[in-house]
């Protein structure tokens, strides 16, 4: 299959491209927004000798996904509020047991039921590690469908380098827009990493194995958390993604993730041409933070802003990172008909804040 | 221990000192399955998904792969495993109140999908290892640390019988509730464990088998007293018998 550009709803782009990267398996349960990626894959997996499996619920799904991983092969799951709070549990369990696994929270209104429509208001629950216990998963904010497939590489590599779940959060505008993506030719990262040393696939080859993230001794119980431990701090040191623009002689800077890191972009050309020194910066992965990205600020950089589609869940991380040197404003909603601050509404923000 | 292994075969971990209360019911199917798989030669690709409950520990005597899941959730974890490795026989080794308590629809959904996985589940008719409570397997009136006064059916609603509920399901193929508070009840339990796996690795779908076995701790009472209890009051009322068996017309034995 050679590179082609497909005109497809972001979360379709989410499903062509885990499945052009190597995930053989996606289990499922239907939920808006996040069911255009289960249509897609019963389509297209059995045509790459996968299979999408409909669960009877979420706490299955993430199960299923926790077993299918113990076999080394990659699989996938795909939800949103709800069905995300659903899974925190194994999702504790596969951190424990450094299972790999490709998943994506489509992020919409919550608490409770919530709303169909488009948020993000799981970046605590993402970045925080939702379930029990000191752990965390690698959080992507691809912020278009061409970000999505260009990062789905990575993704797989991260969730086998680091065996660990791989976690994309995308606020539910991106996740329903359709827009063009340009696929490179299919290429099976996850069969190129050598399992064997861990796989719990029979012990034909190796002797016993089992996976065990509890009754363990209380000496086991202080190494594993010693190994995430460490293992995080490897992640933070060497995985911190984000884009910045235009950053090194700004007034004011920008930080946005998702659809609004997006229009951040068009923002600052905007404003730029005014002659107005606004610069973004857009964390691409929201877990490791991208601490770095504020730790060398210019002198200039008299203000921030951090706009979410939410109350202000980013703003910690932003305020953690600068650590009081430098003011940090927030401008967000959620909930309503459309939970998006506008490109008008941003922009008059940084106008008072210049 | 090796001369040991020449007779029992290499499955059973005959040198691993068990962890089970003495007289506990576990001991008697952990030997059970130990030595269907040994007998059915599926050792090395066999993978175990336990529950969380005193059955968790079934594994740790058995030279086999395994997969400790969350509570209620090996089911579902043997589907996914299942769906991604075909060729390996898995089966999930759960407590009544894993299995009927926290785990109902998972292993209800597994027995109606059909795949090809086996559960066994240990009916000790209480909470073991969190140290006797009720569970959905406790006796009308029975006594526990959280029904002081007797199970209260009003309350808590009536003991459930759990093979019942699959025998309509098309997905299960081999059905059975056993008992192991006597030695001619063992040997019948033997078999449906041997049938079980024989059901997965024909390919034909869900099997399952409950055993009915005494936990002597979690019943406060001797170990006699407590073959004795409930082998009189549990298998009165959870009676053991085939509640399906289509293995037959693949079945040359």
């Amino acid at each position: 299959m050679k590179s082609e550009a497909l005109f497809l709803k972001n979360a379709q782009t989410f499903a062509e491209a885990m499945v052009r990267c190597g995930v053989r398996y996606h289990f499922a349960y239907p939920i808006t927004p996040a069911t255009e990626v289960m249509k897609h894959t019963a389509v297209i997996l059995p045509q790459y000798g996968g299979r999408m499996v409909q669960m009877e619920s979420e706490l299955a799904v993430a199960n299923a996904l926790a077993g299918c991983a113990c076999t080394g092969k990659l699989g996938a799951t795909s939800t949103s509020g709800p069905g995300m709070s659903l899974m925190q549990e194994t999702i504790s369990f596969m951190a424990g047991g450094e299972l790999p696994c490709i998943m994506l929270d489509a992020m919409r209104v919550g608490p409770g039921d919530g709303d169909i429509v488009g948020a993000q208001s799981n970046y605590f629950q993402a970045t925080r590690g939702g379930g029990h216990g000191d752990y965390r998963v690698i959080v992507l904010a691809p912020a278009s469908g061409q970000e999505i497939v260009d990062i789905m590489p990575e993704a797989v590599k991260l969730a086998y380098t680091y065996r660990t779940p791989v976690l994309f959060v995308v606020d539910g505008v991106t996740c329903t827009m359709t827009e063009s993506a340009i696929f490179p030719e299919a290429h099976d990262y996850a069969s190129e990493f050598d399992t064997s040393s861990w796989a719990y696939t029979g012990t034909g080859d190796h002797s016993k194995r089992y996976l065990l993230t509890g009754s363990y001794t209380h000496a086991q119980g202080e190494e594993l958390n010693q190994r995430l431990l460490a293992k995080y701090e490897r992640i933070k040191e060497q995985e911190q993604r984000w884009e910045e623009i235009q950053v090194e002689d700004a007034d004011v800077v920008l930080v946005a993730f998702g659809i609004h890191g997006r229009m951040g972009q068009d923002l600052v050309s905007n404003m730029r041409a005014e002659g107005k020194k606004v610069g973004l910066i857009r964390p691409i992965s929201l877990w490791p933070f991208p601490d770095k990205a504020f730790e060398n600020l210019p002198e200039s950089v008299k203000s921030m802003l951090v706009v979410e589609m939410n109350h202000g869940q980013m703003l910690d991380d932003v305020r953690l990172a600068v650590n009081g040197r430098i003011p940090v404003h927030f401008l967000g909603k959620t909930g309503g008909d459309m939970p998006l601050c506008t490109l008008a509404e941003m922009t008059a923000k940084i106008n008072t804040l210049l | 221990m090796h001369e040991l292994a020449k007779i029992y075969g290499e499955t059973l971990l005959l040198d691993k000192k068990f962890s089970y209360c003495p007289g506990c019911g576990h001991g008697i199917v952990t030997r059970l399955v130990a030595e269907a798989i040994e007998a059915l030669g599926i050792r090395e690709r066999t993978v175990s998904v336990v529950g969380i409950g005193c059955g968790g520990f079934s594994h740790h005597y058995m030279e086999i792969d395994a997969i400790e899941a969350m509570h209620g959730r090996a089911p579902a974890v043997a589907v996914g495993y299942k769906v991604a490795n075909p060729d390996n026989v898995v089966y999930t080794y759960q407590g009544d109140g894993d299995c009927s308590a926290i785990g109902l629809a998972e292993l209800l959904h597994t027995a109606n999908r059909g795949l090809p996985v086996t559960t066994f589940m240990i009916n000790n008719n209480l909470f073991g290892m969190t140290g006797g409570q009720m569970s959905p397997a406790t006796l009308e009136g029975q006594v526990t640390s959280t029904t002081p006064k007797g199970r209260d059916v009003h309350q808590h609603g009536y003991p459930l019988r759990v093979p019942e509920m699959m025998a309509d399901m098309r997905g299960a193929k081999y059905v059975a509730r056993e008992s192991v508070c006597d030695a001619k009840s063992i040997r019948k339990a033997a078999s449906s464990v041997r049938k079980a796996l024989d059901c997965q690795m024909k390919g034909l779908g869900f099997s399952f088998v409950e055993f009915i076995v005494p936990c002597p701790t979690g019943l406060k009472m001797s170990v006699p007293d407590a073959y004795k209890w409930s082998k009189e009051k549990m298998v009165e009322y959870f009676k053991p018998q085939v509640f399906k068996n289509e293995m037959e017309q693949n079945d040359e034995n």
